[in-house]
Parts: C-alpha cells; sequence; structure tokens
C-alpha cells in the first residue's frame, strides 16, 4: 500500500451557522485517482478549496506530503487546480497561459518555453501556443487549464467538476484521457464530481460524501457491490431494499428472514455497514436479479413474481415485477440476448437470485 | 379604424416626438459652432459673415490659457485620485463582506444626488473653519468628492464581471496576491479604469458650482468663461472656446469607446466591463 500524500484529521469548516465540512477525516495515497463524490452541497468542493489553500478548516489538520498546511497560502502549496470555469486568462495566449506560474520561478526563457510546449503536447496542443485563449472551444480550454496545471509539477493535481460544462460525448472522451494522463504523469489526481459513473470509471478509490461527511472511501467495485448504508447504495447506481429480520447472528455468518426472498444465510462479509438491531434491509442490485425465460434455465434460489412494467432499451430491458407479499415493485435488467423473450406486463415470471449477490443494510 | 393604421399612426407620432425631442437637445449645441463663425459681436439671425478672428482672439487671452492649464490641472489631478479611491472601494464592495458595508457604500454614493451648492457652501465653510487658504488643491478635493462615486459605479460594473476564479488560479500557479493584482486583475479591469478616468475628467473641467466656491486667486475654464459673460463683446470668442471643448471631448469619448473596444475584443469579454456606450 502507498504512503499517503493527503492526511485529513477531523477537517471541519464552518461558513457562519452552516457547517460544511463536519469532521472530515482519511488518507489519499500517493499517485492514486482519487475521487469526492456526493450530490451538490454535500462539502466536496470546499474539501477540495481546504486542500488548495483558498480556505481555511475551521479545525481539524490537513497533512499534505509530511507538512502541516495550516496557515500556508495557497501559492506555497505543491498543489494545482483545474478549476471549474476553466479560468483561462483571457488576456493572455494559450503558451502565456501555461507559461504564467513558470515565471515565478527561476529558470530560463528558453527551459521555460520548452516546459510549455511539452505541456502543451501531453494534452494534444502541440503547436497551439500563439493561439488566443479566448477563441478556443470549451475542450481546448479545458486542455489549456490542465497543461497549465501539469506543467507546475504539482505533488497532487485538483480537478473541480472539470468535465461538466462538456457535452456528453467530449465528456467521455476526457474520461479516458484523463485517465490516461493520470497514469502516464504519476500524479495524485483529486477530481470532485456529482456525477457516479464518472467516479467509477475513473478513480482508483472514491470518498462518497453527504452532509459534509465521508459516508464511504472505498474502490469502486467495493461501493457498489458493499455500500455500507442505504444511502450510498442508493446514490451510486440503482439499488432494489427488501425489508429483512435479522434470526441468527453468528459472527461469521448471519442467518437473515428476507420479506419474499425468505430465510438465507450469507457471511459478514457482505453486512460492510454493521448496522444495529434486528430490523434491517437487504439491497439488491437490478442486474443481479434474473428472469428465468425457459425451464431449463434454474438458479441457486427462485421466486414466483408478476411483471408490473416492462421497459425496451434496445441492448437491454428494464422490467418492474411485483414480489408476493411485497408493495414497492423490484426492479430487474436483463439483456437481450438472442432469442430471449420480451415479457409484458401482467405475466408470470420466475425470478432467479444467488445469496452472495445481496448485501446487508441498515 | 382599423388596427393597422392604428399602430402606423402611433409609430408616426412616436418618431416626430423622437426627432423633436432630440433637436430640443442639441439645437443649441450646434448653435456654438455657427456663431464662433460669425463676424459680428452680435448673437443672432442672421448671419454676418465668416470669421476665425474669434479664434485669433483666443489664442492670444493670457488668462484664458491660465485658466486652461488650471482646469487641465485640476482634471487630471483629481480623476486620477476618485479613480485610485474609486478602485479600492469596488474592489471592497464587490469582493468582501463586512459589516457595516451598505450604510458606508451608501454615504460614499451620496454626492451623486446631493446638490452642489451645497456641497460648495459646506466645504468653502469648513476650508474657511480650518483656516486653509481657498487654491486649486481646495477645487480638486471638491471634484474628488464628487467625481469618486461616478468611479465607484463604472469600477463596480468592471470588477464584478470579473471572474473570481481568475484570481485565485493565479494564486494557485504561485502567484503572490500583489502580483496577481497587477498580472490579472488590472488588466482584465483596464477599459473600467480608462472609462472612469475619462468621465471623472469630463465631469472635473466643466463642473462649475463648487470651482466657483473653492477657487482662490487661480480660476478653472468654466469660471473664467462665467466671468466672460459680463462683456458682451467677449460672447463669441466663448462660443470659439465652447466649439474647441465640444471637439476635445467628442475625440475624448471616441478614443476611450475605441481603447473598450479593443481591448474587449482582445480579451474576448464580450459584456461591457464598466464602458461608457
Amino acid at each position: 500500500m502507498a504512503a499517503p500524500i493527503i492526511t485529513l484529521e477531523k477537517v471541519e469548516k464552518r461558513f457562519g451557522d452552516v457547517v460544511a465540512l463536519g469532521g472530515v477525516s482519511g488518507e489519499i495515497r500517493a499517485g492514486e485517482f482519487f475521487s469526492l463524490l456526493g450530490p451538490s452541497g454535500c462539502g466536496k468542493t470546499t474539501l477540495l478549496r481546504c486542500i488548495a489553500g483558498f480556505e481555511d478548516p475551521t479545525s481539524g489538520a490537513i497533512i499534505l506530503d509530511g507538512k502541516h498546511m495550516e496557515g500556508v497560502p495557497a501559492n506555497h502549496r505543491p498543489t494545482n487546480m483545474v478549476f471549474q470555469s476553466y479560468a483561462i486568462f483571457p488576456h493572455l495566449s494559450v503558451a502565456e497561459n501555461v507559461g504564467y506560474g513558470l515565471k515565478k520561478q527561476r529558470i530560463s526563457r528558453a527551459e521555460r518555453a520548452q516546459r510549455v510546449e511539452e505541456a502543451l503536447a501531453m494534452v494534444d496542443l502541440a503547436g497551439y501556443g500563439h493561439r488566443a485563449s479566448h477563441a478556443l472551444s470549451g475542450g481546448q480550454r479545458q486542455r489549456v487549464a490542465l497543461a497549465r496545471a501539469l506543467v507546475m509539477r504539482p505533488k497532487v493535481l485538483l480537478l473541480d467538476e472539470p468535465l461538466s460544462a462538456l457535452d456528453k460525448k467530449l465528456r467521455e472522451q476526457m474520461q479516458v484521457e484523463l485517465r490516461r494522463l493520470q497514469r502516464a504523469v504519476g500524479i495524485t489526481f483529486i477530481l470532485v464530481t456529482h456525477d457516479q459513473e464518472e467516479a467509477l470509471t475513473m478513480s482508483d478509490r472514491i470518498a462518497v460524501m453527504f452532509g459534509g461527511q465521508i459516508a464511504q472511501l472505498d474502490t469502486p467495485q467495493n461501493l457498489y457491490r458493499r455500500p455500507m448504508s442505504r444511502q450510498v447504495a442508493s446514490f451510486i447506481g440503482f439499488m432494489n431494499f427488501l425489508d429483512a429480520e435479522i434470526r441468527a447472528d453468528g459472527g461469521h455468518s448471519i442467518d437473515l428472514d428476507v420479506a419474499a426472498l425468505g430465510r438465507v444465510e450469507v457471511p459478514s462479509s457482505q453486512r460492510p455497514g454493521k448496522p444495529n438491531g434486528r430490523k434491517v434491509s437487504v439491497g439488491i442490485r437490478p442486474e443481479m436479479l434474473t428472469i428465468l425465460m425457459t425451464d431449463s434455465e434454474t438458479a441457486e434460489r427462485e421466486i414466483e413474481a408478476e411483471v408490473v412494467d416492462a421497459a425496451y432499451y434496445g441492448d437491454m430491458t428494464y422490467y418492474d415485477v411485483r414480489f408476493p407479499g411485497v408493495a414497492e415493485p423490484a426492479q430487474i435488467s436483463m439483456r437481450n440476448t438472442a432469442g430471449r423473450r420480451i415479457l409484458e406486463a401482467g405475466d408470470r415470471a420466475r425470478v432467479g437470485w444467488s445469496s452472495e449477490s445481496i448485501v446487508v443494510l441498515d | 379604424m382599423s388596427g393597422e393604421t392604428g399602430t402606423h399612426s402611433k409609430g408616426t407620432g412616436l418618431r416626430v416626438y423622437a426627432f423633436a425631442y432630440l433637436l430640443f437637445l442639441y439645437a443649441p449645441v450646434a448653435l456654438l459652432p455657427i456663431f464662433a463663425f460669425n463676424d459680428s459681436q452680435i448673437i443672432a439671425f442672421p448671419l454676418s459673415g465668416f470669421t476665425d478672428r474669434w479664434f485669433g482672439e483666443l489664442w492670444e487671452a493670457e488668462p484664458l490659457h491660465e485658466s486652461l492649464m488650471n482646469s487641465l490641472f485640476v482634471g487630471i489631478t483629481s480623476s486620477v485620485l476618485a479613480t485610485l479611491l474609486g478602485i479600492c472601494a469596488a474592489r471592497a464592495s464587490t469582493r468582501y463582506e463586512f459589516p457595516g458595508k451598505k450604510p458606508m457604500m451608501g454615504f460614499v454614493m451620496l454626492p451623486l444626488v446631493l446638490p452642489e451648492i451645497i456641497v460648495g457652501v459646506a466645504m468653502i465653510n469648513i476650508i474657511v473653519q480650518l483656516g486653509m487658504d481657498l487654491s486649486l488643491w481646495t477645487v480638486i478635493l471638491g471634484h474628488v468628492l464628487i467625481c469618486t462615486p461616478f468611479a465607484i459605479a463604472i469600477l463596480s460594473a468592471a470588477f464584478a464581471s470579473l471572474d473570481r476564479s481568475l484570481e485565485e488560479a493565479s494564486l494557485d500557479l504561485g502567484e503572490t496576491r500583489m502580483g496577481t493584482f497587477l498580472r490579472v486583475t488590472l488588466p482584465l479591469v483596464m477599459p473600467g479604469i480608462v472609462s472612469s478616468l475619462l468621465i471623472c475628467f469630463t465631469i472635473s473641467l466643466d463642473e462649475f458650482i463648487i470651482a466657483f466656491f473653492l477657487t482662490g486667486a487661480d480660476t478653472t475654464l468654466p469660471v473664467y468663461i462665467w466671468g466672460q459673460l459680463r462683456f458682451p463683446g467677449r460672447l463669441p470668442s466663448v462660443f470659439a472656446l465652447g466649439t474647441l471643448m465640444l471637439l476635445a471631448s467628442l475625440l475624448l469619448l471616441t478614443l476611450g469607446e475605441y481603447f473598450r473596444r479593443r481591448s474587449a475584443r482582445k480579451t474576448g469579454i464580450e459584456h461591457t466591463a464598466g464602458g461608457l456606450v
């Protein structure tokens, strides 16, 4: 495990009576692609701005590369930021923008020009140095902002929702490029985003934030498969919830009675959040439920259900099915493979599931 | 009457009104150059012939040159001072929140609506009480007071349209606060600063009441012109002077607008960052 480049110790930030950060702790490892994910107002941007030095935490400590950052202004921190608005200086050319920070450093004009050109080449803008910055497209401005930050060779690159202003196609292309760039330069990236898909596809680890707290800090796979709370489970992808009761807790495994699904025993690793009490809920993803179309198809566990609604999306069909005794329909996603039937509302369906696909939540 | 003819006649009526309005507004100004070249001491139609001797008279009037130099000195000094104060106030009011900000800004803007004669009387009282001598500097004091609200209004617009993250980006790239102000903030609000200087200079140049109260032995141009009005024979040369001043202000405004548009084009800022027009 790599050493932490940033350690957050109970970082708290208040704006008057409003608590933006309620004591956030965690470690960000050197060289990883780290994302701060959450709905707007969850404090993710405030945390990023505290790391950058634009906001001073009310209490708590930020340790960056072994040094306490308290009282260190933004211009003396080994971090650089890509702003949401890109903040390209409109009165300067592309090269002057990228070379802006280098001018303060004691390096020769020739070396400066060379580093600017290298940085522009890194973001596929070689030869654009003499362009006026206001004549650039949104995607190009984004690249200039990236080059301007990377040319400083920061220890940590901070990205404040850098893709939110781009259209869908360009955004997906930039996601791939950002990831490639991060691997190439090996710098720690911290990305702020409200887009869970973006966070899942790009990050090594993600901190999911709600109401100024980190709800879960984990890898994308663990966040999706083993969320620690209902809040995290429903923020990342879609999750079906069923009421359940703990019958026996054997330490290594738990014996559950789940509404509609019945009795099941799962290892305690499928209860990552360690909820208190006997009344819990069980989460199961739409793709973990399978409609068994023919008699020859079988599953570890099966249950009879009724199709309430079917939405055909071409590659996928999304079903709402009702389990006996459960009011809220469950969502099931089925890939439309060759020859597979499409059911209609009112059809009876055999639904297959397995004990390892469920997660026990609060 | 059908609806169509109704709107048509209404449109014609408005057009006539607008034309008459503009005529009433600018016809007296158009008389300035006409009588400046008229070969008669009497300001009345019919015109009696072309002459440029009134301009020649201007050329020889020594006190006029002095008062012109005084006015330029007062105008430049007060516009620079008012703009400097305006930069500080506009910066503070657009960037920072502090207790008492609203009443404070209100008081700073008050001279905009205060009658100048009251300002003039009040200031001369205080200056005499303090035992100061009336001079061009007391005029400058008065002009800074009335110019500063204009400077703040223009510069606030310029500072407010400046994206805050540009300054943060500069800090983030290792620049100091002072360096950020010089390398990012100042160039981007420069059109506003030029506008402010021009407007303040123009206000100061033709301000009469405060200058009349606060001036000492040296007079400014408007005060000099007022003095000339007692001699009917000097009236045509005052018209000649007015013509030159009209040309000068048109030139200044055109120049100011040219620079503003050029910088707006260069930086790609669409909105008018505290421009004149």
